[in-house]
């Protein structure tokens, strides 16, 4: 695999990443409750910049440890075909559980969670007055979201350790950056001045178009992996 | 502003119920509204208005729920602000 193609597949992995919707509601939240305490544009600015800061420091976190615990038990960075079927398995199982229950059959844009987990979240934004409250909240949205999120790490996990060295650390800045991107803009929108009601009414009205394109995302993804990692290895070998 | 004489029924009775705190509804519409980026003023005045007709509205009943309170305080807030009623209604729905 060159490095472009490695690096299209982790971009289209970020791209699912930054459809689920966990650190965009907990965002939403707390710029609704900063700016409905009355706390100044600088406050809010300086809890949304925090916020994306811890979402991007846990996110670099998760991919780094993925890609050295995989590299840990593929020591010769020969993946073998296997663990490629196995992560696109996973992959598409995660597409076909985004389709089925990744929304809640509610009004508005409650996610899958358990609802004690929700719960203290929505608490936790609700208190947070302090950019490290704001950092720590920004890192909880992300490991929250594991159970989803861990299918897009682990194929660029897998993609990045057959990269040089120097390559796995662009990859890891890269996925990283993209994968916050509906984080930025929504913060970028909740900074300019947009208001919360709007961007909240965007959400909810796209909602099952959020979940489609990101469940199918994941399949298509998964598919074209296996086709590309193991059913084409396999035909190969089977010519020679 | 002066609280009704009634005894609010917390999620279905699961929670302790508590006296009518206007203060408290008042806060919850202040705070709904300047989220939409309404003026400190009109939040004050809206906030009032609302808080004054649910009050009215809980002293001809014997018992009030939460959801009820939230239900007719969002269907005021509607007319004043629908804005500012949609989020007061959906921050509960967001995550």
């Amino acid at each position: 695999m060159d490095i472009i193609d490695a690096f299209i597949i982790i971009g289209v992995a970020a791209l699912i990443h930054a459809s689920f919707q966990l650190g965009v509601s907990m965002l939403t939240l707390l710029g609704s409750h900063t700016i409905g305490k009355n706390r100044s544009h600088a406050k809010l600015l300086r809890l949304t910049g925090s916020y994306l800061l811890g979402a991007g420091v846990m996110t670099a976190l998760l991919l780094s440890t993925t890609s050295l615990v995989l590299l840990a038990i593929f020591e010769s960075q020969d993946i073998p075909l296997l663990a490629w079927a196995i992560t696109c398995g996973l992959l598409m199982g995660l597409g076909v559980a985004m389709w089925a229950f990744y929304y809640r059959k509610e009004q508005g844009t409650t996610l899958w969670l358990p609802r004690s987990l929700a719960t203290y979240l929505a608490q936790r934004t609700k208190a947070t007055h302090l950019s490290g409250e704001a950092f720590g909240l920004g890192l909880t949205g992300v490991f929250a979201e594991l159970l989803f999120i861990i299918g897009p790490l682990a194929i660029s996990a897998l993609v990045l350790i057959q990269l040089p060295a120097a390559w796995q650390l662009a990859g890891v800045g890269f996925y990283t950056l993209i994968s916050l991107l509906s984080l930025l803009i929504v913060a970028g929108l909740i900074g300019s001045g947009h208001r919360i009601s709007q961007i909240q009414k965007w959400r909810e009205t796209n909602k099952r178009f959020l979940q489609f394109i990101g469940g199918g995302g994941l399949m298509i993804l998964g598919l074209y992996v296996y086709v590309e990692k193991v059913i084409t290895v396999l035909t190969e070998a089977g010519m020679q | 502003m002066k609280d009704a004489i009634i005894d609010i029924v917390k999620r279905e009775g699961q929670r302790p119920s508590e006296p009518f705190q206007a203060d408290k509804l008042y806060a919850s519409i202040y705070a709904a509204c300047l989220s939409v980026r309404a003026h400190e003023g009109e939040a004050r005045k809206i906030a009032n208005t609302i808080t004054e007709l649910v009050t009215a509205w809980c002293n001809t009943k014997p018992e009030v729920t939460s959801g009820d309170l939230r239900r007719v305080a969002a269907r005021h807030l509607t007319a004043y602000h629908p804005d500012a009623a949609y989020l007061y209604t959906q921050h509960k729905l967001i995550l």
